[in-house]
């Protein structure tokens, strides 16, 4: 099994303050892996570093074979745009463009725009007929296909999600994890921070995080993980020396996090 | 779809679907072009009409013959005056007169009199204060200076004598024509009045008129005989026209019984180098004539010009710094308000260079827009400025219009810098920082 994205010992220290400490992480080709941890655990700091979009102060970022720190910033942006898709929780969509040419800003920063492309995108995500409404005429649920449509629009090989769920509705929650869950089939690896239960339940592994150290780690897919450690995958580790610490080569199991309000039954229906 | 036409379609619809915020950034492009524009439109106007009032002083540049005749003064002949008038058209708006002088006598007392054509002396001297009527057959106009030693008003009579003696040896016909005028001539300065001339010519002419009888001089000197004219008006100039005597050019032929050229002609000339338009005339050594610019009104003409370029060049150039200002505020603002779009592209993969580029084009169509409302703002008001202050309008000028929209976009463009360059540094992680 390739392992797209290689953690190692990574730090992250804003003065005294480590918002990521010491990790060690792989993630194989089509995993879906969940981070979860309270606000402040350091997850959104962790998605920014395997994103190119923000360094390590220590450590190695590998994506696809090659070290993140070893690239300029032209090559980390083409890194970018060529293997990672962004979800987020706010979408940050363009306000003054309508739904298709968001996502056609991806294309037009990847390659080539088509705008048929992306209004198949669109349909796959069921905005087909809101296509040409611009953000501000769509509501919470539909910003969030959008961005998703954008995501999926450059068929990148690593979907980060960060809390792609966390304003919207259950209704639309379920849209969206649904769409995770045919992104997730048809190979593509996804990597969703987050504190809802829900939502990490719906990933094969999930890790989590305290004051940017690493604290646990279980997996929801037993098949999965078994093929993982068959490909020689380890569990997550940290360096930190902190009590709780997952220091070792056995993994720390732990009960899903705070928000849990929306029950897995509600994916299923 | 191509990837340049994605690029317009998020132009446009950053200016026209942000309406409120395009509107500040254009507002603040046409202020400065309007300004600007109007600025520059009254920079050209105003030396345009101070050259028309200045002409209205008279003459700014002179020719007189360099040769005389075999009788002593044959002028300027018609042909050569219109062949002149040629030149000096050709260079530029123009309007000219032409005067004959001869040495005559009035109660046995030296003056000029000058043979004119009363319409071209008319157009040329707005400045001239006549009262009563310009000279026609039979009737003179004389200076007033003329009218208070004669004791003479409008409708008097006068009666002029010529003496041939008078004339024979007169001074040369080019000092003769700088004093015919309130001329101030480069490279010599000659405030001779009619009458010095006149009292000079008569001195000499008394010489002459000196015939010796039967052993004893016999002078003509006290004669007062001459032809009666009618005074249809009196010249008031403050100047040296008010010692010369003008009648019309066939009534001086008929009192002199010759006709011959003229002794000088006056250009009130339009072009912009008349220093150009002499050297060309006095290049023409066939044409026998003798060019030179009147001083007193092209440097004064050239200074007040001067001097209203150089404030104007000033308060452009404030209006240039305060629209600078205008506009990078603007920029900076709507740069600002658009933080997480650029971190959000920047996410997405976008370069620093291609992020600058969209702003700055961007700014460009601001400043495009601005510019052109602006040009066509400034123009109206220039051309009420114009109206109202000299009424006179003025035509539109597509060359500066152009210059003004180019300038106003490269303002915009310009003010963008500082701004555009913050926001392409961005760190991209802002946008994902909010937890």
């Amino acid at each position: 099994m390739d392992m797209l994205l290689e953690l190692d010992h990574i730090s992250k220290i804003y003065g005294d303050l480590h918002a990521v400490d010491d990790l060690s992480l792989t993630v194989p080709q089509g995993e879906w892996l969940a981070i979860v941890g309270s606000s402040g655990s350091g997850k959104t700091t962790l998605m920014n570093m395997i994103g190119c979009m923000d360094t390590p102060s220590k450590g190695s970022v590998k994506l696809e074979g090659r070290k993140l720190e070893d690239l300029n910033a032209g090559q980390l942006a083409d890194v970018r745009k060529n293997l990672i898709g962004l979800v987020f929780q706010k979408f940050y969509l363009v306000p003054h463009l309508t739904a298709v040419e968001n996502v056609m800003v991806a294309q037009y920063y990847h390659s080539v725009v088509d705008e048929k492309q992306a209004l198949e995108a669109l349909e796959k995500v069921g905005l087909k007929d809101r296509a040409h409404h611009l953000p501000g005429q769509l509501s919470g649920g539909e910003q969030q296909r959008v961005c998703v449509a954008r995501a999926l629009i450059n068929e990148p090989k690593l979907i980060l999600a960060d809390e792609p769920t966390g304003n919207l509705d259950e209704k639309n929650e379920k849209i969206v994890l649904d769409l995770f869950r045919q992104l997730h089939e048809q190979g593509t690896t996804i990597i969703v921070v987050t504190h809802d239960a829900l939502v990490a339940s719906c990933a094969e592994r999930e890790i989590m995080l305290n004051h940017g150290v690493l604290v646990g780690e279980k997996w929801n897919d037993e098949k999965a993980r078994e093929a993982y450690e068959a490909a020689g995958g380890k569990p997550a580790s940290t360096g930190a020396k902190v009590e709780g610490a997952q220091t070792g080569e056995t993994a720390i199991g732990f009960a899903d996090p705070t928000k849990a309000a929306k029950t897995a039954n509600s994916l299923s229906e | 779809m191509t990837n340049t036409g994605m690029f317009f379609r998020m132009l446009f619809s950053a200016v026209f679907r942000r309406r409120s915020r395009a509107v500040m950034a254009v507002v603040a492009s046409l202020v400065g072009a309007a300004t600007l524009f109007c600025l520059a439109m009254i920079c050209i106007a105003v030396p345009q009409q101070m050259n028309e009032e200045m002409r209205a002083y008279g003459a700014n540049l002179i020719v007189t013959p360099t040769e005389s005749g075999a009788d002593g003064k044959n002028g300027i002949d018609s042909a050569m005056v219109e062949h002149t008038t040629e030149m000096v058209a050709a260079k530029g708006t123009e309007k000219h007169a032409a005067y004959r002088y001869e040495n005559v006598r009035v109660n046995a007392a030296p003056y000029v009199m000058a043979g004119i054509d009363a319409a071209e002396v008319k157009n040329l001297n707005h400045h001239w204060v006549v009262d009563g009527k310009w000279p026609s057959a039979g009737k003179v106009l004389i200076g007033r200076d003329v009218a208070d030693a004669m004791g003479l008003e409008v409708g008097g009579r006068i009666t002029i004598g010529y003496r041939a003696s008078d004339n024979a040896s007169t001074s040369a016909p080019s000092d003769e024509g700088a004093g015919s005028a309130n001329a101030e001539t480069e490279g010599e300065t000659s405030n001779n009045t009619g009458s010095q001339q006149s009292a000079n010519s008569s001195t000499s002419g008394q010489t002459s008129g000196q015939q010796t009888q039967d052993g004893r001089v016999s002078s003509d000197i006290m004669d007062t005989s001459g032809t009666e004219f009618r005074v249809s008006g009196i010249v008031d100039t403050g100047g040296s026209e008010d010692s010369i005597i003008y009648a019309t050019n066939d009534d001086v032929a008929k009192l002199t019984g010759t006709t011959r050229g003229v002794d000088v002609i006056e250009y009130s000339a339009g072009t912009e180098d008349l220093n150009a338009l002499v050297k060309s005339i006095n290049a023409m050594t066939s044409m026998h004539v003798k060019a030179q610019p009147v001083t007193k009104i092209t440097s004064s003409d050239t200074r007040i010009i001067t001097m209203l370029q150089t404030l104007f060049w000033i308060v452009s150039l404030v209006v240039l710094v305060l629209t600078l200002v205008g506009v990078g505020t603007t920029i900076s603002s709507i740069v600002s308000q658009r933080r997480n779009e650029i971190g959000l592209r920047k996410a997405l993969g976008a370069s620093s260079a291609a992020i600058g580029i969209e702003f700055y084009v961007e700014s460009a169509m601001y400043g495009l827009i601005g510019g052109l409302l602006g040009t066509a703002i400034g123009f109206g008001l220039a051309q009420w400025l114009c109206v109202a202050v000299f009424n006179r309008s003025i035509g539109f000028n597509w060359w500066l219009a152009a210059g003004s929209v180019i300038l106003a976009s490269l303002v915009a463009v310009i003010a963008s810098i500082p701004p555009v360059h913050r926001a392409t540094r961005i760190d991209p992680a802002v946008v994902l920082r909010e937890e």
